[in-house]
């Protein structure tokens, strides 16, 4: 089943949503609450644990009727979906994700049926892999590129713009030295953070037209 | 909830196939992943950064024990997850406009699809089965796919000069620091806030 696409990887999970009539509010509501205080910048969960490109969670609250004369089909559970684009094999992914965000993990997961906790990372491992849909078709852009490198390309691609900018005209001797020193020092700088340089997240209010 | 996150939005979707259809689907997206001329269309839209479709047998949802109870479907489900620059109604109407045949021998087979062309009738088929994203990220906000693309030639373009630049005169590096200009010049859009769409 085509889960990558180069070196990226294409996971889908969906975890069952507890379903427990005396809680409330009601564990996908919980969730839904846990993830709307959750940061989208640099202090997101995904940022800051290794491989993510881009991901999200949603809650399904049940499958969608079109229709007659098509019959209608309910869920007897809702599901949490995660869908990830992410780096690597899913093992180190899964691994660096419990190892890095556990608090984050537990209290999204810990409404989800059979969820084990991150702190028993081959117990976590097995939940998530026993919660996996094989995807059946993968569209990567780019997909031979970590996040890493993404990130320090971007950051590269700003600053070459403006190494050009100011170096039109200069004089051959004084181009290479300078330019010398620019590449020692861009290498000598640290990524941008994951998630880093994006705008603050506003709440929108559907998924339609926006 | 929010569908959105910098340049990037979240689309997911599900639709109904009878289980008999289901198969044709997986032999078509097969097919999608076999041959790369049949991918070259999104190839050069270029506004899809990742997306994914799931074909999910009816008997397939993850069942955990645990007091869950089984599901019991008539259908299976193709889940259809994007992750594309520009708005909405940009990414619908593309989509209608160019690649109308894909979409048809995908979708044909989910019930009441009722074609990718005309656009308006197609877009009421889209939002019904449309779900909203509860939590979305990306590393990076800033940038499209297109910038991703362009970013990694401009530092491909960099590193191979720089590799050069200590070992040359400065006039052949002058040279060769023209080539690198002349390379890179159509990759040098600034990455920011996404535009407001009009």
């Amino acid at each position: 089943m085509p889960n990558k696409n180069g070196s990226v990887y294409g996971l889908t999970i969906l975890s069952p949503i507890i379903e427990d009539k005396s809680a409330t509010p009601s564990h996908d509501l919980q969730i839904r609450n846990y993830l709307a205080h959750l940061s989208t910048r640099e202090e997101s969960p995904f940022a800051q644990a290794p491989g993510t490109h881009l991901a999200r969670l949603v809650v399904m609250d049940d499958v969608i009727y079109v229709g007659a004369p098509a019959c209608e089909d309910h869920l007897k559970s809702k599901y949490l979906i995660f869908e990830s684009n992410c780096d690597g094999d899913l093992d180190s992914y899964l691994s660096g994700l419990a190892e890095n965000i556990p608090d984050h993990l537990d209290a999204v997961w810990k409404h989800c049926v059979g969820y084990p906790g991150a702190v028993n990372r081959p117990a976590f491992i097995n939940y998530m892999k026993a919660c996996q849909l094989d995807t059946t078709f993968f569209f990567a852009a780019v997909n031979d590129k970590t996040v890493t490198e993404t990130l320090r390309a971007l950051q590269t691609q700003n600053a070459v713009a403006d190494f050009i900018a100011t170096h039109q005209g200069v004089d051959a001797v004084t181009l290479q030295r300078e330019f010398i020193e620019f590449v020692a020092h861009l290498k000598a700088m640290p990524p941008p953070k994951p998630g880093s340089m994006g705008p603050h997240r506003d709440i929108k209010t559907g998924g339609r037209n926006e | 909830m929010s569908n959105i996150n910098g340049k990037v939005y979240a689309m997911n979707a599900i639709t109904p196939m009878k289980p008999w259809k289901t198969w044709i689907v997986r032999v078509i997206l097969f097919l999608l992943g076999l041959l790369k001329s049949l991918r070259q269309t999104v190839i050069d839209l270029s506004f899809i950064e990742f997306a994914r479709w799931v074909v999910l047998p009816r008997g397939g949802f993850p069942f955990l024990g645990n007091g869950q109870k089984r599901e019991d479907l008539r259908y299976d489900y193709l889940l259809f997850f994007s992750n594309f620059n520009g708005t909405w109604n940009q990414y619908i109407d593309a989509f209608s406009a160019v690649l109308s045949k894909g979409l048809n021998l995908i979708w044909n087979w989910s019930e009441k699809f009722p074609g990718s062309v005309p656009v308006t009738i197609f877009k009421e088929y889209i939002a019904r089965v449309q779900f909203d994203t509860d939590y979305y990220y990306t590393a990076y906000p800033h940038a499209t796919a297109n910038d991703v693309k362009s970013a990694h030639i401009v530092q491909s373009s960099l590193d191979s000069l720089s590799l050069v630049a200590g070992q040359c005169s400065p006039e052949q590096f002058a040279d060769a620091y023209l080539q690198f200009v002349l390379q890179v010049q159509t990759h040098l859009g600034e990455t920011g806030d996404a535009p407001i769409a009009g």
